[in-house]
């Protein structure tokens, strides 16, 4: 090889060299905090705002959301991502899936960091909210929001039907009686064509009119050995309930809801009635074919609801965790709720916020927030384990069956019983 | 030629070691693809099955403890139960329709290509847009499928929404996607030589005698190796549907055990119990396979006289 030949691969080694040395002196930028969510395009824009409002506050961090839209490939997603050792740093997650998590120690409990926090304070939240995010007399998660399930009506179908708003405690017979009054023929073909009613046939949604009977769902709440559905109280509410379909149809049947969802019924004005959580709201705000607004759950022997909340977590594995935590206290200020809440998605889970204009907004659907607000004396939770999602996941499958006529609802009590057993030993 | 040449600038290599070489080198993508994607993970998941793992914890020794937990679980013979009539009830159907439509369009005619195309369509169509299609046909008061019945007063079943036909549903759309075996098929039934079939009609034989004494024994071998992957693929490819069209239910109704392996890795976190079962399939499958293997002699097809 010549002089010249090897002076060719001198001056790109230098280069190469000096470029190595550069990059390597340059203070290298933090890599940007990762925040995982759940949610429709409504709930990512609202998050997107918040992330947004973070950054501009704090110039030196940057926030990457990241939104899974459906609830059960998010958890697939959260669990891929600490398989490999990547999770993300923030995430929101909701207190019946956060189990196993807990129970992992995948999560870094936020309660520390909320006793050493300027900005916020434990008096600052819902103490159901906060309950439910407790693991083991520890705070674990910061709850973000606290809903629960609630009647969204059609007023347009109410006043066509000549019938009266909902009021604020309406009996069982009472609603019963309201969903047979808009369960419609219209054709004459012996097939409804309108429901009253639509709600998923679930042990979340059965839940609250087990507890308004006085019955209950486990043995102890505390430390579940065993489901009570079979106790007099659980029993008779569950077959109130399953008996709206099978006993009375104002409920679509398996064939009409595997043909068209309920709550497609409802957006396209075809159902009266709707249960669902607050989280519908943005969806529902883009009906324009009808009016509608919340009415509470029809009251039992006791007044009783389920909390939903979803909280922001922070990963025990996350190397940036006091950055992570600096995102979450300002997504929980008041400014940080406020942004979330003037979306319509969330009921703030601070107690400041709860007669704020950005929640209780007159100009926006729906026109009684305030039902949710109510209702927050009478939740209640779901049992905290790490296997509670497969019992619900268990019950579910037999209580659809019974719902929908395919077996009698003691079968499905039984199988239920026989087959959650090895989750809560 | 160029073989003899390189053999002779490098004495060392002989023409039988050359081509054995070339032979590995040509060999050594597919080993390579073969050994990450398949071998690789075959040996990590018959490992984890010995442990319990969470995915987020390290993985902890528990011998033989998961496979005891599996047997013990009444969704796991449930599972079991599904899959195997699956199997053994949608894979017969596949090769009986390849070989039904491979009878039927494998003399050239006019305009025979079109239909052969428009059957091995299915089998190109991706499995989620296959999926959708038929939850759309499946459709209790919309879809095609019920209309007709309605229109010909037949009952018409929920199909998925209903615990007792859910499963036979899943067999339905398996059993009608049959475009690779019938390609197959068409290739072995072109590869009969046509004088067999002549000096049978010359005896007097009918078409009927001609597919009893000709075709069917000499299709066997085929028959045979398309019924074992048919039910091999079976046993784990519908996966798919029931993701995008049960979710395992009504109830189990279509909870097959690739789903419930799934669900029990991604959805409870019991990494563990999920390796088990997979290495249970995976057993058994093996088991079977070498069980037709060893029947039936070989895969060997003899096409000589």
């Amino acid at each position: 090889m010549s002089l010249q030949g090897a002076w060719r691969w001198v001056i790109p080694g230098l280069l190469a060299g000096w470029l190595l040395a550069v990059s390597g002196c340059a203070p290298r930028p933090e890599p940007p905090l990762t925040f995982l969510i759940a949610g429709d395009p409504a709930d990512e824009a609202a998050y997107r705002t918040l992330v947004a409002a973070f950054m501009a506050e704090n110039p030196g961090l940057r926030v990457e959301l990241l939104n899974i839209p459906s609830v059960r490939d998010f958890q697939r997603r959260l669990v891929a991502d600490f398989a490999a050792g990547a999770p993300p740093d923030i995430f929101l997650i909701n207190y019946r899936r956060y189990g196993p998590f807990v129970a992992s120690g995948a999560i870094a409990p936020v309660g520390p960091f909320l006793a050493q926090s300027t900005e916020l304070a434990a008096a600052d939240f819902y103490p159901q909210a906060l309950a439910a995010f407790t693991w083991q007399g520890e705070l674990i998660c910061l709850p973000q929001n606290m809903s629960s399930p609630v009647i969204y009506y059609n007023q347009d179908l109410f006043a066509a039907a000549g019938l009266p708003a909902p009021g604020d405690a309406w009996t069982w017979d009472e609603f019963l009686a309201t969903a047979q009054a808009l369960t419609r023929d219209l054709d004459g073909d012996g097939a409804a064509d309108q429901y009253g009613l639509g709600v998923e046939p679930t042990l979340a949604r059965a839940a609250p009119f087990l507890w308004m009977n006085g019955g209950d769902l486990v043995d102890d709440p505390a430390a579940p050995a065993r489901l009570t559905l079979d106790a007099p109280a659980s029993r008779a509410a569950l077959a109130w309930f399953v008996a709206l379909q099978t006993v009375h149809g104002v409920v679509p049947d398996a064939a009409a809801e595997a043909s068209e969802s309920s709550l497609s019924r409802f957006l396209n004005g075809r159902l009266a009635m709707y249960v669902e959580s607050r989280r519908a709201v943005p969806e529902f705000r883009l009906i324009e074919g009808f009016a509608w607004d919340v009415a509470p759950l029809p009251v039992g022997k006791m007044p009783a609801t389920l909390l939903h909340a979803d909280a922001f977590c922070l990963s025990a594995a996350g190397k940036q965790q006091a950055a992570a935590w600096r995102f979450v206290e300002f997504a929980n200020t008041r400014a940080g709720q406020r942004i979330l809440a003037r979306t319509g998605r969330t009921v703030p889970s601070r107690i400041d916020l709860a007669t704020d204009p950005a929640f209780l907004d007159p100009q926006a659907r729906p026109a009684s927030s305030r039902v949710f607000l109510a209702a927050i004396p009478a939740m209640r939770s779901l049992p905290a384990m790490s296997t509670w999602l497969e019992v619900e996941s268990v019950v579910d499958a037999e209580l659809e069956q019974a719902f929908y006529g395919q077996i009698t609802l003691d079968e499905a009590i039984r199988n239920a019983t026989a087959r959650s057993a090895e989750f809560l030993r | 030629m160029s073989v003899h040449r390189s053999a002779a600038t490098s004495p060392r290599w002989s023409p039988h070691l050359l081509r054995r070489a070339q032979l590995w080198l040509m060999l050594a993508p597919f080993l390579a693809g073969a050994f990450l994607l398949i071998g690789l993970p075959t040996l990590l998941t018959a490992g984890l099955a010995f442990t319990r793992y969470d995915a987020i914890m390290p993985p902890v020794w528990v011998g033989l403890e998961n496979f005891a937990a599996i047997f013990r679980r009444e969704v796991f013979w449930i599972a079991v139960r599904n899959s195997l009539l699956f199997a053994l009830t949608a894979a017969p159907l596949q090769v009986l329709g390849a070989l039904l439509l491979a009878l039927l369009l494998h003399p050239v005619r006019r305009g025979v290509e079109g239909y052969r195309s428009a059957v091995y369509l299915s089998a190109v169509v991706p499995d989620v847009a296959y999926a959708l299609i038929w939850l759309w046909l499946f459709n209790p008061l919309y879809g095609p499928i019920n209309l007709v019945l309605a229109a010909v007063r037949l009952p018409q079943p929920l199909w998925l929404a209903d615990p007792a036909t859910a499963l036979a549903a899943l067999v339905i759309m398996a059993a009608v996607r049959v475009g690779e075996g019938m390609l197959l098929l068409i290739a072995a039934r072109q590869a009969l030589p046509a004088a067999f079939f002549q000096a049978a009609m010359l005896d007097g034989a009918g078409r009927w005698s001609a597919f009893r004494y000709i075709t069917w024994p000499l299709l066997l071998p085929w028959l045979l190796l398309l019924l074992v992957r048919d039910v091999v693929i079976g046993a784990h490819a519908a996966f798919t549907p029931t993701l995008i069209m049960t979710g395992g239910g009504p109830g189990y109704a279509t909870t097959l055990l690739p789903f419930l392996i799934y669900e029990e890795a991604f959805g409870s976190l019991r990494i563990g119990q999920a390796a088990a079962m997979m290495s249970v399939m995976f057993a058994a499958i093996g088991l079977f396979v070498w069980l037709v293997f060893r029947r039936s002699g070989g895969w060997a097809q003899v096409d000589e006289p």
